[in-house]
């Protein structure tokens, strides 16, 4: 046959499939919907992927430290808020005596009640730093400096500095703005600690997913009465330059062995090593989502297929081959795959967009989702991977219902 | 391949010039994609359309590799021989199971007996492969079933044009052709009619149609009127005659009114032929 004659049959083919799926729009709507699904449930969670992974790496980026110090805290659900290093201001002028060793800082989270009124107190989470630094991008006011040297210390029952950062969006909703004062205390009972707001910075917010405080490690320590055992949550190490990272974290690991070093690439890591369950279940997810998409879609045009044995054995006998006969069913689940790949791809933009709002407003995390190109790439690429299934799956059932055995005498 | 033969569906005068001179076109070009078939001799009048001589089929006696040596076989036609030539419209007769329908797919190619020989326009159907056959059947052979068997999301036209689809004929020519047909059936109305909005009768004139897609030189219909009244019935067989016409008709059926329209009827009973009515 010539070129001309297989172009023929092919637009012929297709011309087939196309008639067939005009004429049953609502098995022609659903499909395309199920793998539109399929595509979206891969898509959305890829940018999810993307996103949390960007604003990891991000926040690691922008906290510039090469070396991390912690350790698992006693209860993994608190995820590291058990402040589980002791003697945090001497380890940290230890690792800063050191040649290798640029700098090192120890930082503290707790939960803590602030308010204008110590009876109207708002729980957020605290996080103690020895400064601020200009990745804070202050909205209003300032931050705070070290006094003198920060390291050596006597271990204070009460604030000193008595200076807070608060996130703008907690300090419209307490009606404060810079130089005024608020209550501080790890319990209702014992907010009695009075802070003046020096400044106003969502940086800490945009990591904890929830409007944060910032304040002095040692006045954390002293309103949290962990003063005693200098209690912290990392220690953040800067290596010395010329010095490789990776080294250094070796000496430090033999030498700290009670506590995790880890590199801010290691600590990346392990933070999605402690949500393996959470990226399981996604995974999972997206596995049932597509699984489901294939099976209805194969589902729904073999029974085609089977609904018209008779018909494909008779048209079989009347001379056509069993790849034409084949095709005409295949090439409809192979349309229903690309159709539903453009479709779940096209609404993915929107989608991620709206979810987005919704996180923002919810946890407070902006462009949570992230659609770069491969995640449209690796949308379609599922889309064409299960139109070729669907083809090829549907059109072996077509082809063995077109033979002569099922022809009805 | 003679010039008889592509005037042969353009007899009616309802049809204008230029449409007639397209389906000459198309003719043409069918016999051109046609005349490669290996050995048919079709066009030389001294031979019989379809000859059988002394076929024998046992259903269940070939084939299987696992099939067990003591396994049934069911001998469905016993030393059949008889030949259709060009323009004889024969009928098949006898009650179910009688071997009719083992005769049209015998003759269409569609099974190869297990003993005897069946020629059409002079090719040997049993020496050939597989594909050969399918080649011989698709150039030459026209099949009407009993249940019609068109794709219910197609129109008539594009039932009609299936057929043509595997001989690689562009879009416009198969509608062309295609509404040809269906205009000689008397179904020039309902082109773009889906199966399921025609009747009974209609349904099966457009199978009519679609088995003279390929303009074959033997038709084989399978109880064509067997899904239909007697009035539906009689037209049916009014336009396969009149289709038929220069053709090698084959009809099976056990409606006496059906073989009426024959030129001859061979009866048979328990496979073998008991009459052979000239």
């Amino acid at each position: 046959m010539s070129v001309r004659g297989a172009v023929a049959r092919v637009s012929a083919v297709v011309g087939l499939a196309l008639a067939q799926l005009r004429r049953s729009p609502g098995r022609t709507v659903l499909t395309t919907l199920a793998v539109a699904l399929a595509v979206l449930s891969v898509t959305l969670l890829a940018s999810l992927g993307v996103g949390v992974v960007e604003m990891g790496e991000e926040g690691l980026d922008r906290a510039n430290r090469d070396i991390w110090i912690t350790n698992d805290p006693i209860d993994p659900s608190s995820s590291g808020t058990e402040n589980p290093i002791v003697g945090a201001h001497e380890i940290s002028a230890d690792l800063t005596a050191r040649d290798d060793v640029r700098t090192a800082s120890p930082i503290a989270m707790h939960d803590v009640y602030v308010g204008t009124d110590p009876s109207e107190l708002e729980r957020v989470p605290a996080v103690g730093v020895q400064q601020t630094h200009d990745a804070f991008d202050f909205e209003a006011g300032h931050g705070f400096e070290p006094e003198g040297d920060p390291y050596p210390r006597e271990p204070t029952d009460e604030p000193t500095r008595e200076e807070i950062v608060i996130d703008p969006r907690l300090a419209d909703d307490l009606g404060v703005s810079v130089g005024e004062t608020i209550y501080v205390g790890t319990s209702r009972e014992t907010a009695r600690y009075e802070f003046t707001v020096v400044g106003t910075s969502s940086y800490y917010s945009t990591y904890l997913g929830s409007p944060a405080v910032t304040v002095p490690l040692a006045d954390l320590q002293a309103v949290a009465g962990t003063s005693g055992t200098d209690r912290a949550t990392f220690i953040t190490a800067d290596v010395a330059e010329g010095a490789d990272r990776d080294a250094v974290r070796d000496d430090l690991a033999a030498e700290y062995s009670q506590y995790d070093v880890r590199t801010s690439d290691d600590q990346l890591e392990s933070m999605f090593r402690e949500r393996t369950l959470v990226l399981a279940s996604g995974v999972t997810l997206v596995g049932l989502a597509v699984v489901g998409g294939v099976v209805l879609t194969i589902n729904l045009f073999a029974l085609v297929a089977y609904q018209q044995r008779d018909e494909l054995a008779a048209l079989r006998a009347v001379g056509l081959s069993r790849r034409v006969l084949a095709g005409t069913i295949g090439v409809q689940g192979l349309l229903i795959g690309l159709v539903g790949g453009v479709v779940g791809v096209a609404a993915t933009p929107p989608i991620a967009a709206a979810l987005n709002r919704f996180a923002t407003s919810v946890v407070g995390f902006e462009r949570l989702l992230q659609t770069p190109l491969e995640v449209y790439v690796a949308g379609f690429a599922l889309a064409l991977c299960v139109g070729t299934v669907v083809a090829v799956v549907t059109g072996w059932r077509a082809s063995r219902y077109a033979s002569i055995e099922h022809l009805e005498a | 391949m003679g010039d008889e033969k592509v005037d042969r569906n353009n007899g009616s005068s309802r049809r204008p010039l230029d449409r007639v001179e397209s389906v000459r076109m198309i003719h043409r070009s069918l016999r051109n994609t046609f005349s490669s078939t290996a050995g048919a001799t079709d066009g030389d009048d001294s031979t019989a359309a379809v000859r059988l001589a002394d076929v024998t089929h046992e259903y269940g006696s070939s084939g299987r590799r696992f099939r067990s040596s003591g396994e049934r076989s069911v001998t469905a036609l016993r030393g059949v021989s008889f030949e259709v030539r060009a323009g004889d419209v024969v009928g098949l007769s006898g009650p179910s199971g009688s071997g009719k329908s083992t005769i049209l797919h015998a003759v269409a190619g569609l099974l190869v007996p297990t003993d005897g020989t069946v020629e059409l326009l002079g090719t040997d159907v049993t020496a050939l492969s597989d594909r050969e056959r399918a080649r011989l059947r698709r150039r030459h052979v026209g099949i009407v079933f009993q249940r019609f068997h068109l794709l219910p999301s197609l129109s008539a036209r594009a039932n009609v044009a299936l057929p043509l689809v595997q001989a690689g004929i562009p879009r416009s020519r198969r509608r062309e052709r295609a509404t040809t047909l269906l205009e000689q059936v008397g179904l020039g109305d309902r082109v773009t009619h889906l199966p399921g909005e025609l009747s009974g009768g209609e349904c099966q004139r457009v199978a009519i149609a679609r088995a003279l897609a390929t303009d074959p030189d033997v038709i084989v219909a399978d109880e064509p009127t067997g899904e239909l009244d007697t009035a539906t019935g009689a037209d049916v067989l009014e336009v396969l005659t009149d289709v038929g016409r220069d053709r090698a008709v084959l009809v099976a059926s056990h409606d006496a009114a059906t073989l009426a329209v024959a030129d001859r009827v061979v009866s048979l009973r328990d496979g073998a032929v008991v009459d052979d009515e000239r």
